[in-house]
């Protein structure tokens, strides 16, 4: 029996448990956390992993900041079955050296099948957390986990295009673009707000030029879950005429579509939001660019649903649905259509979109287009 | 060479970066030990790193062959599913983990995303607070919890969460735009600005920061004329260049008001 086994079954005896510890603990003989670890490694390599158990927690407990002592505990508490406790243990040596590979290894190893989940220790809540509960349980009450996987829209923002110095494209008698869209938006907000299942917002109420980056970000800044610009359409020929509903994708649909982009399109280069990194695998960068791909699939969703409702409602024939890579559109979070209704250029349409009774059955069109706002 | 040294020298390999080493001895332990499911799952994220992704897709798949139940590869799978676009298959896999691991954050954390790419809030965080509850050292965990909680407009949990995220990774800035809206959309505007500036600090190419910095610009600015105070709009589209040299609105409303 050594020293150590000598007092603590003194101590047991003399103390009962809390003697056991302070003599385990070797707290009276100043026994070192190497020497704990060493004598750990010892009793692993001889199979016995109870004792290696607690004499590395000493070892730990002595020299938080042991890596060695840490391994070594996962170690022994991988001997006993103690999963979980391995891994802690495992994470803490790989915490303290990165380059400890067999611990970085053993945790790999272990958590490819699921493990225990260790109890954490309870604190008191701060200030927000408490704010942050109350919300919780007000809010979420009101709220059920349903539906499947379909997208869904609760909050819209509607851009109406151009604005102040920027007056659009400019009809045969001066009806100006800007002027048509603002007046669109205007009623599709205030209609969609009277059946408050959707919160509308726009991007400017007044005749103010915003420039596209501002557009994106406003849709951004209120977490909408889907952005319609709203456009009026211009050709050189004159004779050109309908509405036609655009969406954001890599590739332009057409020489047309790729043309319309270029027009609308800033003069700003495109930024990269994750570099290539060789030899490393970017979990958010993946999604990101499934998350870019499913706005971009809802996004071809909507514009088709959209494009319906105008084949349906409005008396301008249907140019169909397009693809182009907008500006206005590739940098919101969320998907996103450009809705050309209507050449303000053709003297016909122009006429028409004077008229209330055509603006009206295009803000209902876009409405219904938002409330079954599914492909 | 026994089976437990290669699988040691080709972990030492991979994490010291030199995949093609690391390759050679997992093929070598699998060549003596074809059923070592460690050995395939190495394969698979070795591969990945290389961007061939079928064969780790056939390494992750030979695992779940070997044992249904080994989770990692099954959220490999489930990753490499949403890497090709295939939303029901990855979402089935993050499923399954879930019903062999009830405490399996990772699952949760991908099962989470997915319903906040469908903008079904109120599932994201059903599955995010699982994430978080069994592993809240993930910063991305707390940030995508944030942006649902942000998206419900519940501000004291978006900026629980968001400061939650900066703890784990101070860097994050996403997580701090995100806080500038939350300031900014409740009229504490000051503290937005200084938000977005903290992000341009770290990064001064950030988009996000510098397109909400001008768009808040050009905001004062505008609200500044309606009070007919052109001389303060002119110093805040100033502001705007300062960020964002071409924006347009500033160059023209500047031009304009300047003459």
């Amino acid at each position: 029996m050594d020293r150590r086994h000598f007092l603590r079954w003194i101590g047991k005896g003399i103390l009962g448990t809390s003697g056991y510890w302070l003599c385990a603990r070797g707290v009276a003989w100043g026994k070192s956390a190497f020497e704990y670890a060493l004598e750990g490694q010892n009793l692993i390599a001889a199979k016995r992993f109870a004792e290696a158990r607690d004499v590395l927690k000493e070892a730990v407990r002595l020299d938080p900041k042991s890596d060695w002592a840490h391994g070594l505990l996962g170690r022994a508490h991988h001997g006993l079955g103690q999963k979980a406790e391995a891994v802690a243990a495992f994470r803490e040596a790989v915490r303290i050296n990165p380059a400890d590979t067999y611990s970085r290894m053993m945790i790999e190893i272990i958590t490819q099948k699921p493990i225990r989940r260790l109890k954490k220790p309870v604190r008191p809540l701060t200030p927000l957390e408490k704010k942050a509960r109350a919300e919780e349980e007000a809010m979420l009450s009101q709220l059920t986990p349903e539906g499947g996987l379909a997208y869904q829209v609760k909050r819209v923002v509607i851009d109406p295009g151009h604005g102040g110095f920027d007056s659009g494209a400019v009809g045969p008698t001066g009806l100006k673009e800007k002027d048509v869209t603002l007046d669109l938006a205007q009623s599709v907000k205030q209609k969609i707000s009277e059946k408050g299942r959707i919160k509308c917002f726009l991007t400017r109420t007044g005749d103010y030029y915003i420039p596209l980056s501002d557009r994106t970000v406003i849709a951004n800044q209120y977490q909408a879950d889907l952005f319609v610009s709203i456009h009026i359409n211009a050709n050189e020929n004159r004779k050109a005429h309908g509405c036609e509903t655009y969406y954001c994708s890599e590739k332009a649909s057409s020489k047309e579509a790729a043309r319309v982009a270029a027009f609308e399109n800033a003069v700003l280069k495109y930024d990269e939001p994750f570099k290539k990194r060789p030899g490393y695998i970017n979990i958010e960068e993946i999604l990101f660019n499934f998350e870019r791909r499913l706005y971009w699939e809802e996004s071809g969703k909507f514009a088709r649903t959209f494009q319906n409702r105008f084949e349906q409602a409005l008396p301008f024939k249907s140019r169909g649905v397009h693809s182009a890579n907008f500006f206005v559109l590739r940098r919101a979070k969320m998907p996103s259509i450009l809705l050309e209704t209507g050449f303000i250029s053709n003297h016909d349409e122009e006429a028409a979109l004077k008229k209330a009774s055509i603006r009206d059955e295009i803000v209902a069109a876009v409405i219904r287009g938002l409330l079954n706002g599914r492909g | 060479m026994d089976v437990d040294d290669l699988i040691f020298q080709g972990a030492d390999y991979h994490y010291k970066g030199e995949l093609d080493k690391a390759i050679a001895k997992f093929q070598a332990a699998v060549r003596i030990e074809p059923q070592n499911e460690y050995a395939h799952n190495q394969l698979g994220i070795l591969y990945a790193k290389k961007e061939r992704f079928d064969a780790a897709f056939r390494e992750f798949q030979k695992v779940a062959q070997i044992d249904g139940h080994n989770t990692y590869a099954l959220l490999w799978l489930g990753i490499l599913y949403l890497k090709q676009g295939n939303l029901n298959q990855g979402f089935e896999k993050f499923r399954r983990i879930i019903e062999i691991d009830p405490n399996n954050a990772d699952a949760y954390y991908f099962l989470g995303a997915i319903y906040n790419f469908r903008h079904n809030t109120a599932k994201a965080i059903k599955y995010l607070k699982k994430a978080r509850d069994a592993d809240s050292d993930e910063s991305d965990t707390h940030y995508r919890l944030a942006q649902a909680f942000h998206n419900l407009d519940m501000t004291a949990n978006a900026l629980l969460e968001y400061q939650r995220t900066l703890a784990l990774k101070p860097s994050h800035t996403k997580a701090i735009n995100g806080i500038g809206w939350l300031y900014y959309n409740r009229g504490e505007r000051d503290a937005a600005i200084a938000e977005w500036k903290k992000t341009l600090k770290m990064n001064p190419r950030d988009r996000d920061a510098i397109f909400n910095l001008a768009k808040a610009y050009n905001d004062f600015a505008w609200e500044a004329m309606k009070r007919n105070k052109p001389k303060e709009a002119i110093s805040y589209w100033k502001k705007t260049l300062g960020v964002d040299p071409k924006n347009k609105a500033a160059v023209h409303y500047l031009k304009k008001y300047k003459a």
